[in-house]
């Protein structure tokens, strides 16, 4: 079932500023989505405009089948959202807010204190539930924002930069506790971040945004194969066949070299104890064997094989150059 | 009004009662109005000389006739021709000290935003402030009459030995006129505070609507005008449908996008 769904979508402030151009996705229910760009580029736009908080320019957009233009409050009902300017009251305790918050999503008090006290103690708060919000920390806040966002236990969740402001611990929690809510409760997650480790760790889908403009969209390995495919191989090797050796380190200019059926490129040349740092272009992992037992069969001692692939952040950068290149 | 708007109209009186500052500014005006300036009026009508000019003055009121002695006719002249209007004060007051901080302090705080994001719709949020504020105002102003009531009485009893007896106007200023005005200061300072930046910028606007009010003292004192109970209930039902039409104008104008600028 799709949950979310962007059309064409545009925005054009007032002042003639372009924030979303001809945005259009879908995204699945359950789906941990990742919307990735710099600061800046659209993402909380798009937040807001899938909130009903904006109206767009052009182009539509649903969350559950609401149009956000025309039933905010039905999408409101429905989703949670979570961003660096939806602050909570520093007079009222972190219990009181959440408390205050469940209420006017229709929740009884009672209810809502069961759920904010539980939601607390996940996210390691529940020391802090009677004090008062104007004595929390960044960190606290972010957190207790997350929980105000999850009390009503909505079907979809907006998180604008969830973790920022927090330590690797509360940060893993979080992701744990996101993690939790996809694949045990079925949430759709929508997560705008320009921390591309972070998002890497957690999503199984990406749409890449930069100044309004999604440049790609699609799982990692879509997103890798669009950008990079293939892979590179790096062989630590000594004792090299005197024929290799002489022709790999033979001239400085020259990068690449054929040696065998194998085309060898020195991409980088490290001090490493034993031998010599080799890189090579495969395009999957099926070649590597091969490529070993020649190096073996021709006499060469093999210190350290590994594969490397672009993360999201070489996918992320690649795609904004050429976003950039392509712009007139 | 749903569970939502309530939760909201909730947390606003909490807000202010839990303010120390803007509790203590609420309560100064009408400590003023209600307690001390009308026990300085009754000490200074006690102990000041049978003036002949206002004996000739009360002679000329319809109420004179009918008074037991000179001070008690002076004494229910104050209170029932010049505290009504500086009485009225009271709600515009409260009411600019609660609602100007309506929208604009949720914008200050950051807190509008998360506020946009419940399933409220602008119009509900906004009848939710205008109510909390309306509500708020009536309840002080209704506290301030019941103290000055009190007060006055006890004190016209002890110094002139009979109590004093409240015209009928008093409930159609309580009742009628008061929540009107009420309602008119609140819907035009609750609609500035959704389009102002600051909290002072919307209390600087509320201000204004002092204006009528001090016009309307000016005129009871200065005797243009004397405010019996048609003009009262006159006054209240103009009061009252503009009310009516300035909050129906203001609730269709507002989207979230406007409120978040």
């Amino acid at each position: 079932m799709q949950t979310i769904l962007l059309e064409n979508l545009a925005k054009t402030f007032p002042g003639g500023k372009e924030a979303v151009k001809g945005i259009s996705l879908s995204l699945e229910q359950g789906e941990v989505f990742g919307f990735l760009g710099p600061n800046g580029a659209g993402k909380t736009t798009t937040v807001k405009l899938l909130n009903g908080i904006l109206a767009p320019s052009s182009g539509r957009c649903s969350v559950l089948g609401f149009d956000p233009a025309r039933e905010p409050e039905r999408v409101h009902a429905v989703s949670g959202v979570l961003t660096e300017h939806a602050q909570m009251y520093d007079n009222m305790t972190g219990l009181q807010n959440l408390i205050f918050y469940a209420e006017i999503f229709g929740i009884s008090e009672g209810e809502g204190r069961k759920r904010a006290m539980n939601l607390m103690e996940k996210l390691e708060l529940e020391d802090a539930a009677e004090r008062k919000l104007a004595a929390y920390s960044t960190g606290m806040r972010q957190r207790l924002s997350l929980a105000r966002a999850m009390i009503h236990r909505p079907e979809v969740l907006f998180l604008d930069e969830p973790t920022s402001g927090l330590d690797p611990e509360s940060a893993q929690n979080v992701n744990r506790l996101i993690r939790e809510l996809a694949g045990e409760q079925g949430t759709t997650i929508f997560l705008c971040t320009h921390q591309l480790r972070y998002a890497q760790e957690i999503c199984n889908r990406y749409g890449l945004i930069d100044e309004g403009r999604l440049l790609a969209g699609g799982t990692f390995e879509e997103l890798r194969e669009e950008v990079a495919p293939g892979a590179e191989l790096q062989i630590r090797a000594g004792n090299l066949p005197e024929r290799m050796l002489q022709e790999l380190s033979g001239e400085k200019s020259l990068r690449n070299a054929d040696v065998g059926n194998i085309r060898w490129k020195f991409t980088e040349e490290k001090p490493v104890n034993f031998g010599k740092m080799l890189s090579l272009k495969i395009q999957s992992e099926e070649e590597v064997p091969g490529i070993i037992r020649q190096i073996v069969g021709e006499g060469g001692n093999i210190y350290e094989v590994k594969i490397s692939r672009p993360s999201l952040e070489d996918i992320y950068f690649s795609l904004t150059a050429k976003g950039k290149e392509e712009q007139p | 009004m749903n569970h939502a708007m309530y939760a909201v109209l909730k947390k606003d009186f909490r807000g202010i009662v839990s303010n120390r500052r803007l509790f203590t500014e609420l309560l100064i005006v009408p400590l003023v109005l209600t307690i001390i300036l009308p026990s300085i009026c009754v000490v200074a009508v006690h102990f000041a000389p049978d003036d002949p000019d206002i004996v000739k003055m009360i002679e000329m009121l319809p109420q004179g006739g009918r008074a037991e002695s000179l001070e008690i006719a002076v004494a229910g002249l104050i209170f029932n021709y010049i505290l009504p209007v500086f009485f009225l004060m009271i709600p515009i007051m409260t009411a600019s000290i609660m609602a100007a901080s309506s929208f604009v302090g949720e914008k200050e705080k950051h807190t509008l935003e998360t506020l946009l994001y419940c399933p409220l719709s602008v119009k509900q949020i906004f009848q939710a402030k205008v109510l909390a504020s309306f509500l708020f105002s009536m309840l002080v102003s209704l506290i301030s009459f019941i103290a000055m009531l009190a007060v006055l009485e006890l004190e016209v009893f002890f110094i002139m030995g009979s109590p004093l007896a409240p015209a009928a106007g008093w409930l159609v200023i309580l009742f009628l006129l008061a929540p009107s005005i009420s309602l008119i200061a609140v819907t035009l300072i609750v609609r500035g505070s959704a389009k102002a930046q600051s909290v002072e910028e919307s209390q600087q606007g509320a201000v204004f609507l002092i204006i009528p009010v001090i016009l309307l003292a000016a005129g009871q004192f200065s005797g243009v005008m004397l405010l019996n109970v048609w003009i009262l209930l006159g006054l209240s039902v103009v009061c009252a449908l503009l009310a009516w039409a300035l909050l129906q104008k203001a609730m269709g104008r507002f989207t979230y996008e406007m409120l978040l600028k």
